[in-house]
Parts: C-alpha cells; sequence; structure tokens
C-alpha cells in the first residue's frame, strides 16, 4: 500500500536528530522573520534551510510541495503587481497592463515568507517518519490517546484509498460513468462517496471495541513497546535555537 | 432524558477512532473531487461529519489534526488554515446540537452559517499569507477584479473568499447531512454519549 507521509529513508546527519529538534528549528525560522524583518534576514532563513535540506540529500524531494504553492505565488505576484493599491512607480508595460514596482516587492516578500515556512517544514517532514515524530512528542507529554489518533491517520488513509479504488472499479463495472458533463460527474460522487464512509465507520465500532479491550481508556500510565531511540546533540541544539532568537530580540530592542 | 452537555472533554474511544476516519474522509473527498473534476473542494465532508456524529470537541480535533496531517503530507502551509477547519468542527457541532441541522432546509441555512464562519475565520489568514487570494481561480479572477476597482484588499479578499467559500460549506453540509441520515442507527449510537446502562437485575 502506498504511504502518504513524505519520509525519505537516507544516512545523513538531519535523520539521526531528535525530531523535536525540528519543531524547535521551525519555532527559528518562523520568528526570526518576523522579530528581525528584512529581506537579507529572510533570504538567509531559506538560504539556511536549503543547505539543510541539502545536507539531508533530500533536496529534491521538495519540489512537490514547493510545485504547490509557487504556483499560487505566481499569482500572487501577477496580481498584486498589477492592482496593488497603493501602486505607483510604473516598472513596465505589457500591453494593457502595467506592471508596478511597490506591489512586486510586496508580494516578493510575501513569496519568500511563504517559502521560508514551506522549507523549514520540509526539513521536518522529509526527514522524520511520523512514527517518530509521535514517539517524541508522546515522550514529551503529549496524550498517548492523541498520539494514537495521528499515527493511525497514517494507516487508515491508505487503507481508505485502495477501498476507494476498489469501489470506483466496481461502480464502474456496473455502468456508472466517470467522465462527461458536469451533472453526470456530480452524479458520480456519492456512488463513490456513500460506501467508502459508511465502510469505514463501520470498522471504527469494530477498532473501538478492541482497543478498549486492550486497555485504551485504562488510567495507570502508558509503556512503550520500542526502547527511546538515542539522539545526540539535543540539548545543545535546543538551547543553540532559543539563544539565537533571544539574540535577534535582543538585536531588535537594541537597534 | 437529559442531555450530556455537548463540551464534555470526556473522549470516549470510539469517538476518538472516528477522528482519522474524518480526516481520511475529507482526502477522500478531495481525491474524488480530483477524479471527476468538480469545481468545488469538499475537503471537510469528514470533519463536518464527525462534529455531527460526536459533538464540537470532536469536530474541532477532526478538523485540526486533518490540516496537521494535510500540512505533513501536501500542503504545508494547511497548517495555517487548521483554524478555519476548527472553526467549522465547533460550528457544525454547536448548530446540529442545538437542532438547526434536522432537515434539508434547516441544513442548507446551517451550511450558509458555516460558510460564513469559514469565511470570516479565512480572509485575514489570506490576507497575511497570499495578499489576500484563495487559490481558486474563478475567486482569484473576481479578486483581481474588485481589487483593481476599489483598492480594498479586505473588500476583495473577503468576497473571493465568500464566492468559494459559502457554495462549498454549503455542499459540504447538505452531503454530510445526506450521509449521516443513510447511516444505521447502530452507528449513530456508538458516538452518542450520553446513553445510559440500564441493567435487568
Amino acid at each position: 500500500m502506498k504511504s502518504i507521509s513524505l519520509y525519505t529513508d537516507r544516512k545523513s546527519v538531519l535523520h539521526s536528530l531528535d525530531p523535536i529538534n525540528k519543531l524547535y528549528y521551525i519555532a527559528f525560522a518562523i520568528f526570526i522573520p518576523i522579530i528581525l524583518p528584512s529581506i537579507e534576514i529572510s533570504l538567509a532563513c531559506v538560504a539556511l534551510s536549503f543547505t539543510l535540506l541539502i545536507s539531508g540529500k533530500v533536496f529534491t524531494k521538495t519540489m512537490p510541495a514547493f510545485g504547490v504553492v509557487l504556483f499560487t505565488l505566481l499569482t500572487v505576484i501577477l496580481i498584486q503587481g498589477l492592482f496593488r493599491p497603493g501602486n505607483a512607480t510604473i516598472l513596465f508595460q505589457a500591453g494593457p497592463f502595467t506592471m508596478y514596482r511597490e506591489g512586486l516587492l510586496y508580494a516578493s516578500i510575501l513569496s519568500l515568507r511563504v517559502i521560508n515556512i514551506v522549507s523549514s517544514f520540509m526539513i521536518l517532514v522529509l526527514t522524520t517518519s511520523p512514527s517518530d515524530l509521535v514517539d517524541s512528542l508522546v515522550r514529551k507529554g503529549m496524550s498517548p490517546r492523541i498520539g494514537y489518533v495521528i499515527s493511525s491517520v497514517f494507516q487508515i488513509i491508505p487503507e481508505m484509498m485502495a477501498a476507494m479504488e476498489t469501489i470506483t472499479d466496481a461502480q464502474r463495472a456496473r455502468g456508472m460513468e466517470t467522465e462527461g458533463n458536469l451533472r453526470v460527474r456530480i452524479r458520480a460522487f456519492f456512488p463513490l462517496l456513500g460506501p467508502v464512509v459508511l465502510g469505514s465507520l463501520i470498522n471504527t465500532k469494530e477498532r473501538a471495541m478492541a482497543l478498549e479491550v486492550r486497555g485504551f481508556n485504562a488510567k495507570s500510565p502508558k509503556t512503550y513497546l520500542l526502547d527511546q531511540k538515542q539522539y545526540r546533540f539535543s540539548t545543545v541544539i535546543q538551547w543553540g535555537i532559543l539563544f539565537v532568537i533571544g539574540c535577534a530580540i535582543v538585536w531588535r530592542l537594541a537597534s | 432524558m437529559k442531555k450530556q452537555s455537548m463540551w464534555s472533554m470526556r473522549l470516549s474511544t470510539a469517538s476518538l477512532v472516528l477522528i482519522p476516519v474524518a480526516v481520511g474522509i475529507n482526502y477522500i473527498g478531495k481525491l474524488i473531487v480530483g477524479l471527476l473534476k468538480l469545481p468545488l473542494w469538499l475537503d471537510s465532508i469528514g470533519t463536518v461529519l464527525a462534529s455531527i456524529l460526536a459533538g464540537p470537541i470532536i469536530g474541532a480535533l477532526s478538523g485540526a489534526i486533518n490540516n496537521v496531517i494535510y500540512g505533513l503530507t501536501v500542503d504545508t502551509i494547511s497548517f495555517v488554515y487548521g483554524i478555519t477547519s476548527i472553526a467549522i468542527g465547533l460550528a457544525v457541532g454547536i448548530l446540529f446540537y442545538k437542532g438547526m441541522i434536522s432537515s434539508w432546509s434547516k441544513a442548507a441555512v446551517a451550511g450558509l452559517i458555516v460558510g460564513l464562519v469559514a469565511t470570516i475565520v479565512s480572509t485575514p489568514l489570506n490576507v497575511g499569507f497570499w495578499g489576500g487570494q484563495t487559490g481558486n481561480v474563478w475567486g482569484d479572477a473576481l479578486f483581481a477584479t474588485i481589487l483593481s476597482n476599489t483598492h480594498s484588499t479586505w473588500l476583495a479578499s473577503l468576497l473571493d473568499e465568500l464566492v468559494v467559500d459559502v457554495p462549498d460549506k454549503l455542499v459540504v453540509v447538505l452531503v454530510s447531512f445526506g450521509l449521516y441520515k443513510g447511516l444505521p442507527r447502530n452507528i449513530v449510537q456508538v458516538y452518542n454519549s450520553d446513553n445510559k446502562v440500564e441493567t435487568l437485575d
């Protein structure tokens, strides 16, 4: 079954770090450009994230994620450049449209912010397996029940997608059309969705009973099936990141 | 029989297990829309269904976890829109508990309300992250038109979100209500938290 997780198994330093460190890094990449709002700082953050992604040997895997946002960013650049209120300085003209400097600048700041956030999240997503992340968070004090919910999503979605493929084939075999004009396609929506929903809800009843029988609701403290993974440098990295954020705040206040 | 408060934080195992399924239904909804090339998102059917079945808390949790998972697997920015999903879950849960999603016509009104809630929560996020756009072609075309005519980013952004979100949530609530009505009662009963245990002796 195809996994929905983007985790890519490679050998790198980034892969061997505690997932919590990567959460700290995300906070770092988001807060530093807010504390020190200049294009140079944002560019430096993006460059740092890219370097880390390359060192983790996963840079090429970021392309689909950037593909999702880049298209929207392109329209943002177009619309803001052409129509943003306060546009005054003409950059160039193409037919009836005029591109303005202010809007373009504003759009590039927005784009930089989005690219920065996406690339910092990509470090977490591409170099951490979901189960390791959940395990680390539960050991840090997250409710094990929520931990179960999150890791079971990663199992249930491929299951449901497989079920949907089966149902699509079955309905097509019975003569349902999935292509054609809008009315035909709308009518195909329910025969596809209904059985998946019903089937998965019936499964939850059984799953709930199976969990209850195994003491899912027991009040006693939970134990772990797997030994705690040994991560190195965690304290250093986390305090280091907090220190840099602290320095940035001081710098902002002082200047 | 007195109903238990809808804000009960006592999450039963059944309702917790419902959350991953709700996320899965959201995913499948989006998948089918892609397959059939329908002009809406329809990616919150699971959240709405979970709210109807198990109340606003489970609905909000489903919404939040949905966007976390979506953020981790497809589109990072959807983390931020988790707030919208939480609002949708809460709104549907409250409306259903108050008996405002009990017939087709009431469900349609509820759908419009949920759409408005989603619009109001999403607009500031759109302005902050995308300069006001939604990423939907039709909505963004309207955004560009209004922006060039009125020079108000907020008005343009609000209307951009409104024309996309309200029809979408209207359809989502109607579809979810239809699915809910079609469910066998023994499934619905599993999530009912106000059931009393009676003994025969």
